[in-house]
C-alpha cells in the first residue's frame, strides 16, 4: 500500500511542478467559468426596472429597492412595458407593484408584487433583493398594525408581534419569467458554467496527464520500477491513484474557486462530493487507457485535446443536453461527461440528494471501471514486452 | 561454492521475431566478483540484462539469484538487484534526493535508513551538494550518476550496470569507475556491460565476451589472451649485447621469442610481468647497457579480433 501511495504521490509532485499545469489547470477553468458567467449574465451592475400602481406599501418598496446601491432602479409606466424591456434583455429584471395594494392589505387580504425576469442570467440575484425590500415594507406595515393596535410600546415588540402574526396578510413575490426557460430562476449566473466547466476540465486534465505517463514509460521508469520488488498490479494501483488524485485535484479547485469567487451553489456537499469522486475515477481510467494505448506523448496530448473537448460537447459540457434532440441525448449517454453533467444537474437545479443520483454515480463507475480494466490488460502488455 | 554465487545464469535464449538476440549465454557471479559482457553494440548484452533482472521474459534457460530463481513476476529476486539501466531512467522533475526516495520507497527501506543511506549515495555518486536540485539541471555525466545511485542505494547483492559510461565526460567516467572499484572492494557482486575494453581490463576479475547473441569465451584477461595464444610483447633498447646473452635470454621459461635488431630487442613472452626480472639480471650479468624497456601486453581488442574477426567498436 504504502508503494502504491509513493508512486501516487510522485505523480502529484510531477504534475504540480509542470509548468503548464498552472495555466491549464489553475488559471483557464476560472477563466472561462468568468467568461460564461459574464455571458450568461450580462453586464455586472444589473438594471432593475419598477412599475409602480402607487401608493404606501408600493412607495416604500421602491424606496428600498432605490436605496440598494449594486442596482440601478428604471421607473416604467405599466407592467407591459416592463415585461417588453426585460424580453428584451434591456433590463437584467423587472418589480411590478400592482395598484391598490394598500386597500387589499387593510382589507387584510393577501397581496403579491410580481418579478420579471429573464430564464437565464443575474434575474435569482435580483430577486433576493427584491424579496428582501419586500419583506422590510412588510414588516412595517406590521410595525404600523402593531402601534395602531397596541399602543407604541417597543419592549413589548417582539411578543407583539408574535401574537399578530397570524392577522397579517401576506406579501410576497411572485416570480414571472419572461421567455422560454431552460433553468429554474433560482440558478446564480455562474451556477450553469461552473459545473459544466468543472466537468469538462477534469476530463481533459485526466487526458492531458496520460502524457505524464507516457514520458514515464519513455524514460524507463516503468520498467525500472517493474525491476524493483513491485509487482507490476502495485505499478499500475500506485500510476491510477495518481491520476486519481490529479483530477479531482482539478475538480476540487474548480469547486472550491468557484464557489470564493462566485458564490456558485454546488448543491447538495455530500452529493457533489460523490459526483467530484466519481467523475475523478472516470478521469483517472480514461488517463491509463490513454498511457496505455498511446506510443508518444505528442501524439497523446493532441488527440487528448480533441477527446476532451469532443467528449464534452457531446456529454453537454459546451451547449446543455436540454437543448439536444432526442436522438443526439441518446448518444450523449456513451460520453461519461453526460452523467456527471446530469448528476450536477440533479444537484443543482433540483436540489437533489447523494441517494437521487445513484443512477449517475454508479454509471460513471461503470465508465471508470471498464476503463481501467482495459487499460491495466494493456498496460501489463506493455511493461512486460519492454 | 555455491553459496557464494550471487548469480547463476545458464542458457538464456531470447528471440524478438526472427532476431535471435540472445542465444544460449550462460555465466555466474560470486560474492565481491565483477564479472564483464564485453561486445560491441547489438551483441545482446542489454537483452541477457534483462532477462537477468527479470525485465524480459525469457525463451528459455534459467536464472538464479542467490540459489531463488529470478523471473519477471518474482518480488524476492528483485530485492537482492539493483539495476542501472543503460538509458537514463529517472524522473528529470524530481531532484536527486527525490528520485532516491522514491525508488527507496519501492525497495521498502525503512524511513530512518533510507534518509541515512539517500546521504552516503549521493556522497558515493558525488552529488551532495546538487541534491536538492532538479535531475534536469544535471549535466549528462551528473544524470549517470545518479541512475547509478538508484540501483546502488538498497545495497543489492548484485549491481548491473549496463553500459554506465556511454556518453559520459571522461571526468565523470572516471568518477564512476572508480565508484564501481569501490562497491566492488566491499564486497558486492556486480554485473557490468561494456563494449570498452579498457573498462572491462580496468574494473573485471573475469570477462565474457559476447557477440551476435553469443559468449564466445570467457575468462581473466590473462586467461582470454592466452586462450587465443597472444604474448607479451618486451621491447628492450640496449648496447653491447653479447650473442650469449640472446642464448640466455631464450632459455629463460616463458620466453617464446628473442629478436634482435640494430641497438634493440623485441621479445615475445607469456607474462612480460614475470619474464622482465629475469632478463633485466640476464642482461646486468652480461654487461649490457639498456637504456629503455617497453611492455605491451595484448589487451582484449585483440582477443575480440581474433575471436570474431571483427573490431569492438565501428
Ligand atoms: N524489444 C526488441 N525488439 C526487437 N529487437 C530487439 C529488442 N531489443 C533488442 N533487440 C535486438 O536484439 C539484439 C540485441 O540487442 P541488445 O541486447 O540491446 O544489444 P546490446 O545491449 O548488446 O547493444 C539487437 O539486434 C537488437 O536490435
Ligand atoms: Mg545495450
Amino acid at each position: 500500500m504504502s508503494k502504491i501511495l509513493s508512486i501516487a504521490r510522485v505523480n502529484l509532485l510531477r504534475f504540480l511542478r509542470d509548468r503548464s499545469t498552472v495555466f491549464f489547470v489553475f488559471v483557464l477553468p476560472i477563466g472561462i467559468v468568468m467568461l460564461i458567467g459574464a455571458q450568461f449574465g450580462g453586464d455586472f451592475s444589473p438594471q432593475l426596472g419598477v412599475a409602480s400602481g402607487g401608493g404606501t406599501v408600493a412607495d416604500d418598496i421602491v424606496a428600498r429597492l432605490d436605496a440598494e446601491e449594486s442596482i440601478k432602479l428604471v421607473e416604467y409606466e405599466s407592467e407591459d412595458e416592463l415585461l417588453i424591456a426585460v424580453e428584451r434583455g434591456r433590463l437584467s429584471a423587472g418589480v411590478s407593484v400592482p395598484a391598490g395594494m394598500d386597500e387589499q392589505l387593510a382589507a387584510g387580504s393577501p397581496a403579491s408584487v410580481g418579478f420579471i425576469s429573464r430564464p437565464d442570467g443575474v434575474g435569482p440575484q435580483l430577486q433576493v433583493v427584491v424579496s428582501e425590500a419586500v419583506a422590510g415594507a412588510a414588516e412595517q406595515i406590521m410595525a404600523t398594525r402593531f402601534a395602531v393596535g397596541k399602543g407604541a410600546d417597543p419592549s413589548a415588540a417582539a411578543t407583539a408581534a408574535a401574537a399578530v402574526a397570524p392577522t397579517i396578510p401576506d406579501l410576497n413575490v411572485e416570480t414571472i419569467v419572461a421567455g422560454e426557460s431552460l433553468f429554474p430562476a433560482s440558478l446564480g449566473r455562474f451556477d450553469i458554467g461552473a459545473s459544466s466547466q468543472l466537468v469538462l476540465f477534469m476530463f481533459l486534465t485526466g487526458l492531458t496527464g496520460s502524457a505524464a505517463l507516457i514520458q514515464s514509460r519513455q524514460l524507463g521508469m516503468t520498467t525500472r520500477m517493474a525491476g524493483t520488488p513491485t509487482s507490476i498490479r502495485t505499478i499500475l494501483a500506485g500510476e491510477a491513484l495518481g491520476r486519481f488524485v490529479i483530477v479531482l485535484v482539478q475538480g476540487l479547485y474548480i469547486m472550491l474557486a468557484t464557489i470564493l469567487i462566485f458564490q456558485v451553489n454546488w448543491g447538495n456537499p455530500l452529493g457533489a462530493a460523490a459526483t467530484l469522486i466519481a467523475f475523478s475515477a472516470v478521469g483517472a481510467g480514461a488517463a491509463m487507457l490513454f498511457g496505455s494505448v498511446f506510443r508518444n506523448d505528442q501524439q497523446a496530448g493532441g488527440v487528448a485535446i480533441v477527446a476532451g473537448i469532443g467528449l464534452a460537447a457531446l456529454g453537454g459540457s459546451m451547449l446543455p443536453v436540454e437543448l439536444f434532440s432526442d436522438s443526439l441525448v441518446r448518444i450523449a449517454r456513451f460520453a461519461p461527461h453526460y452523467w456527471a453533467n446530469e448528476a450536477f444537474a440533479e444537484l443543482v437545479r433540483r436540489d437533489a440528494t447523494v441517494v437521487d443520483i445513484l443512477p449517475q454515480l454508479g454509471v460513471m463507475f461503470g465508465f471508470a471501471v471498464i476503463l481501467m480494466a482495459i487499460a491495466s490488460w494493456r498496460m501489463r502488455q506493455v511493461i512486460t514486452r519492454v | 561454492m555455491t553459496n557464494s554465487r550471487v548469480l547463476e545464469a545458464t542458457g538464456l535464449k531470447k528471440s524478438f521475431g526472427d532476431i535471435h538476440a540472445v542465444r544460449g549465454v550462460s555465466f555466474h557471479i560470486s560474492v565481491g566478483e565483477t564479472y564483464g559482457l564485453l561486445g560491441p553494440n547489438g551483441a545482446g548484452k542489454t537483452t541477457s540484462i534483462s532477462m537477468v533482472s527479470g525485465l524480459l521474459q525469457r525463451d528459455g534457460g534459467e536464472v538464479l539469484l542467490d540459489g531463488q530463481s529470478m523471473t519477471t513476476t518474482s518480488l524476492g529476486p528483485k530485492q537482492d538487484i539493483g539495476l542501472v539501466p543503460q538509458d537514463l531512467a529517472i524522473y528529470p522533475d524530481l531532484t536527486a534526493r527525490e528520485n532516491l526516495r522514491f525508488f527507496g520507497h519501492l525497495y521498502s527501506m525503512p524511513k530512518a535508513e533510507l534518509v541515512k543511506r539517500v546521504d552516503e549515495v549521493l556522497e558515493v555518486v558525488g552529488l551532495a551538494d546538487r541534491a536538492n536540485d532538479r535531475a534536469s539541471e544535471y549535466s549528462g555525466g551528473m544524470k549517470r550518476r545518479l541512475n547509478i545511485g538508484i540501483g546502488l542505494l538498497h545495497r543489492p547483492k548484485l549491481l548491473v550496470l549496463d553500459e554506465p559510461t556511454v556518453g559520459v565526460d571522461p571526468q565523470s567516467r572516471n568518477a564512476i569507475l572508480e565508484s564501481v572499484e569501490h562497491l566492488s572492494s566491499e564486497g558486492m557482486a556486480v554485473l557490468y556491460t561494456t563494449h570498452y575494453m579498457e573498462e572491462a581490463e580496468r574494473l573485471c576479475t573475469r570477462v565474457g565476451i559476447i557477440d551476435q547473441g553469443e559468449i564466445k569465451a570467457e575468462g581473466t584477461r590473462r586467461e582470454l589472451v592466452e586462450l587465443v595464444g597472444q604474448q607479451d610483447r618486451i621491447r628492450i633498447t640496449a648496447t653491447g649485447v653479447q650473442e650469449s646473452a640472446l642464448d640466455e635470454l631464450r632459455r629463460l621459461s616463458g620466453v617464446h621469442s628473442v629478436s634482435p635488431s640494430d641497438g634493440s630487442l623485441e621479445l615475445l613472452v607469456a607474462d612480460a610481468g614475470a619474464v622482465l626480472p629475469e632478463a633485466m639480471r640476464v642482461l646486468g650479468s652480461q654487461h649490457a647497457g639498456v637504456s629503455s624497456v617497453s611492455v605491451e601486453e595484448p589487451d582484449l581488442e585483440a582477443v575480440f579480433l581474433h575471436l570474431t574477426g571483427k573490431a569492438l567498436r565501428d
